[in-house]
């Protein structure tokens, strides 16, 4: 049974021959962030997306019950989903040898793969080579954010400046004053929720009500606060309060689905970036969506070198077009937009276009994630069952490392997520051990009082680091892959040992009784933050980008996701590249009235 | 909690479980409240579990096979295997004072239907081996069907088959993992487990999230 319905684009809606303003390829929080900002601004947009439109709130389910779904909400037989080991033991591709007829990037667990899975890509029709990489892909319209965890954090100086402070790599080329403003804006139309710490490494939003902490959470920022540490109620871009100026969205009900499924608001108070941003672009009459348009290259001028418009092949009919805009905007994700600037190679751009630095797919950079601690609260055994996961999150504990002092063995940070509670599922289930009434009493007694945390920490930029395009394999559309070069480096190494230390040490300081300390290094690209291989900054030699994202070769060139961040910084990227988006759009706008572009 | 629990929920399991589905299984017992830990470094929460085995419930062999001759045909399991397995996930999950156990939440159904449509032959004939080699050791044990032994026959063997469950070796151990995993997953997925037993309030829509003032 097919629950997707696909909005189909009627031959009137897009319109080929006409040259638009923009077009912006990829729908996603950068993708949709410009859509919205150059439609308000009066720009004819044209919005190419590969995947396509999905109806959310058939495919999440959030409300199902396990029990009402055939196979508790895991995918069906010919399904797979990789399995954490398939990442770190087989090459890529992985999907590669395997009998299933899908095979899908997001681990299967009991959250419920079986409501992602036509969200999340196959790996068959999307392979890609060279180092062990979990690369999770969501392509539909909204990309990752219709399944993103929504913890919404801002950066800070801290990140911003991170070479003045500890002389590694580059300083971004804007401070936080300059992104401020946009932050404000994004807070304000998507809407956030979090509690004010008054901590200038991780300044606060203009905040919605934040969700409460419960018992053992208490407990635990209660005990931090004598280690001048600072634990948060999740910061989680939903909107509590409500939107106003939003149709689309409602605020959040806290039904607990947050934690059960891979993500997904079927109520839209988590921010996704087709009721956030691109629905409401629509209303405006400026943008024409076109989706199952795979992009494939950025067509440009032969004499001028500047792009004309971007050719795409139909997900479906396999048939190619191409589309024409003053100026083209990437926002395909950070891998996809970089392998879309390698693939587009003429004779004015011979390395891709934007590439003249030979930077493109390079300084690649995301968060490092394993280590963590899982921890008893005695006071809560035994104690009648409270609901805990009735909320969008549990708690963030601000990173401390090298904020003024300097750790001996390793630079920049790390923060931490965690939660405690009862969940539909006992988590404690499968790890408590022996069988019979007493193994079931204990599941029973114990299921409320656990708290735990993992921690997610700035891996540096390096130039080794990179990706490029695989000389032969193909992916099903017939366009080249790309292939990893990408590996944890010592620095991150040495971090996650502190990660694991402090995580203990933490617990502990609160009276919590640690049961299990986590000490392994999750597969490269498992924190789904991928950075930074389009880089900013002022010298054209060293990035490929300026700093309202547009490229230093081809003025009417823009790439507004996340390659083009800097550096990692340890919080995670989403709201810092919707607030750059912003940013870079009005620009865009302004220099495109002014015609600069 | 959201984004990092959907993520380590999926952290690297040591014990290779036979079956993918398995793994998934235990990879997810580190999800929310375990996040993080690994189950070889698991301490001391779980070590007092195993101590009191279970009274059987007080379920006659006559009434269980007139049950399963009403019951529909299973679809992987012959009749045989499938009382078997009744009642190895019953003494797994037993009916207690609190609630209902796996027989009333009819977690071998469930077991049944997913293997009978599995794409992977692995599982299947792990299940197969395992519940042949639950009556080779019950015969060895105490000479004669697990189903004809006492109650505390049973539960001897399965003490005996769940000594290593953290690392876990001889293959009926290796089995005893396989079977636990699913019972716990089936069973707490169902109306009785989640309602009746753990008493869940949530997946409703409340006006504010009742927790503690932290400020
Ligand atoms: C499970 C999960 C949890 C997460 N949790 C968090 C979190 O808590 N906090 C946080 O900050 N971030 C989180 N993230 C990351 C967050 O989702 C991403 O940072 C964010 O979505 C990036 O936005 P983007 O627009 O760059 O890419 P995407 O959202 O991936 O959107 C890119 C879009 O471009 C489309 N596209 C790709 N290639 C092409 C092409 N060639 N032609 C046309 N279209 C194309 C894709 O289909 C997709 O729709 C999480 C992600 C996942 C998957
Ligand atoms: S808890 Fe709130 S944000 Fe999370 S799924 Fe429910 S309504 Fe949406």
């Amino acid at each position: 049974m097919s629950l997707i319905q696909i909005k189909r684009q009627r031959k009137s809606d897009v319109n080929l021959k006409q040259v638009y303003d923009a077009i912006v390829v990829g729908s996603g929080a950068a993708g949709g962030m410009a859509a919205h900002v150059l439609t308000s601004k009066g720009m004819k947009v044209l919005l190419l997306e590969a995947g396509k439109k999905l109806d959310l709130d058939k495919e999440l389910k959030s409300t199902e019950w396990p029990y009402e779904h055939r196979r508790r909400g895991e995918m069906p037989p010919d399904a797979h989903a990789l399995i954490p080991n398939e990442y770190t033991i087989r090459q890529p591709p992985y999907a590669k040898g395997l009998p299933h007829k899908h095979v899908y990037s997001y681990v299967q667990s009991w959250g419920g793969s079986d409501y992602s899975k036509n969200i999340v890509v196959d790996e068959r029709d999307h392979p890609y080579t060279g180092t062990n990489y979990a690369w999770v892909r969501a392509r539909v319209l909204g990309g990752k954010t219709t399944i993103w965890g929504r913890l919404a954090l801002r950066l800070s100086d801290l990140d911003f400046k991170a070479k003045t402070h500890d002389g590694y790599g580059e300083d971004w080329p804007i401070s936080y004053a300059d992104l401020a403003p946009y932050y404000d804006k994004v807070d304000l139309y998507l809407g956030i929720s979090g509690q004010k710490e008054n901590l200038p490494h991780l300044p606060d939003s203009i905040f919605q009500r934040p969700t409460k902490l419960n018992f053992a959470e208490v407990k635990l920022r209660q005990g931090l606060k004598k280690m001048n540490r600072v634990l948060t109620p999740y910061r989680a871009g939903v909107t509590t309060d409500g939107l106003k100026h939003n149709k689309y969205r409602n605020r959040c009900y806290g039904r607990g689905a947050c934690n059960r499924r891979a993500g997904g608001c079927d109520i839209h108070a988590a921010f996704d970036s087709p009721t956030g941003l691109i629905y409401p672009a629509m209303d405006t009459g400026n943008l024409t969506l076109r989706t199952n348009a795979i992009a494939y290259e950025v067509t440009v001028d032969k004499n001028t070198g500047k792009a004309t418009g971007v050719a795409f092949v139909d997900a479906e009919t396999k048939k190619t077009y191409e589309a024409k805009a003053k100026v083209v905007v990437l926002a395909a994700s950070t891998l996809e937009s970089t392998r879309l600037m390698l693939l587009s190679k003429s004779a004015l751009h011979p390395n891709g276009i934007g590439n003249s630095s030979a930077h493109v797919g390079h300084n690649f950079c995301e968060h490092i994630m394993g280590p963590g601690v899982a921890g008893l609260v005695k006071d809560l055994v035994g104690k009648p069952h409270t609901l805990d996961d009735g909320r969008p999150g549990g708690f963030y504990v601000a990173r401390f490392r090298n904020l003024t002092d300097r750790h001996a063995d390793f630079i920049r940070g790390y923060g931490f997520e965690g939660g405690s509670g009862t969940t539909m599922f006992p988590g404690n289930a499968m790890g408590t051990t022996g069988f019979g009434a007493n193994y079931k009493k204990q599941v029973r007694d114990y299921a409320g009082a656990f708290i735990s945390m993992g921690a997610f920490g700035e891996v540096l930029p390096r130039y080794e680091n990179y990706v490029d395009i695989d000389p032969e394999m193909k992916d099903a559309w017939g366009i080249p892959v790309l292939r990893f070069h990408y590996k944890f480096g010592d620095n991150e190494k040495k971090m996650a040992k502190d990660m694991a230390d402090t995580a203990r040490e933490m617990f502990e300081a609160a009276g919590i009784e640690v049961v299990g300390v986590e000490r392994e290094i999750l597969t490269e690209g498992w924190s789904i933050h991928e950075l930074g291989t389009a880089r900013m900054g002022m010298d054209k030699k060293t990035a490929v980008l300026n700093q309202f994202q547009q490229s230093h070769d081809v003025k009417n060139l823009f790439v507004v996701d996340g390659s083009s961040h800097v550096s990692a910084s340890c919080q995670n990227p989403t709201w810092t590249i919707m607030a750059l988006a912003w940013r870079s759009c009005d620009y865009l706008a302004d220099q495109f009235k002014k015609g600069n572009l | 909690m959201a984004d990092q629990s959907e993520k380590q929920k999926m952290m690297k399991d040591n014990n290779q479980p036979a079956t993918d589905e398995a793994q998934d299984l235990r990879a997810q017992t580190t999800s929310n409240e375990a996040a993080g830990m690994s189950r070889r470094e698991v301490l001391k929460l779980t070590a007092s579990a195993i101590v009191a085995a279970p009274l059987l419930p007080a379920t006659t062999q006559a009434t269980q096979r007139k049950a399963a001759a009403k019951a529909p045909a299973p679809r992987f399991f012959t009749r045989a295997e499938f009382a078997l397995v009744d009642e190895l996930t019953e003494l797994i999950i037993p009916t207690d004072d609190h609630s209902p156990g796996a027989r009333a939440a009819k977690v071998a159904e469930y077991i049944d239907r997913r293997l009978a449509e599995s794409f992977e032959a692995e599982p299947k004939q792990m299940w197969r081996d395992g519940l042949k080699l639950i009556e080779t050791i019950s015969q060895e044990m105490h000479g004669r069907a697990f189903l004809q032994a006492t109650p505390d026959e049973r539960i001897a063997l399965l003490t005996r088959i769940s000594q290593n469950e953290r690392e876990p070796k001889k293959p009926e151990e290796k089995f005893f993992v396989e079977l636990k995993a699913r019972t716990v997953n089936a069973y707490y997925t169902s109306k009785i487990g989640i309602h009746t037993e753990m008493e869940y309030k949530g997946n409703t829509y409340l006006k504010e999230f009742v927790g503690v003032d932290a400020t």
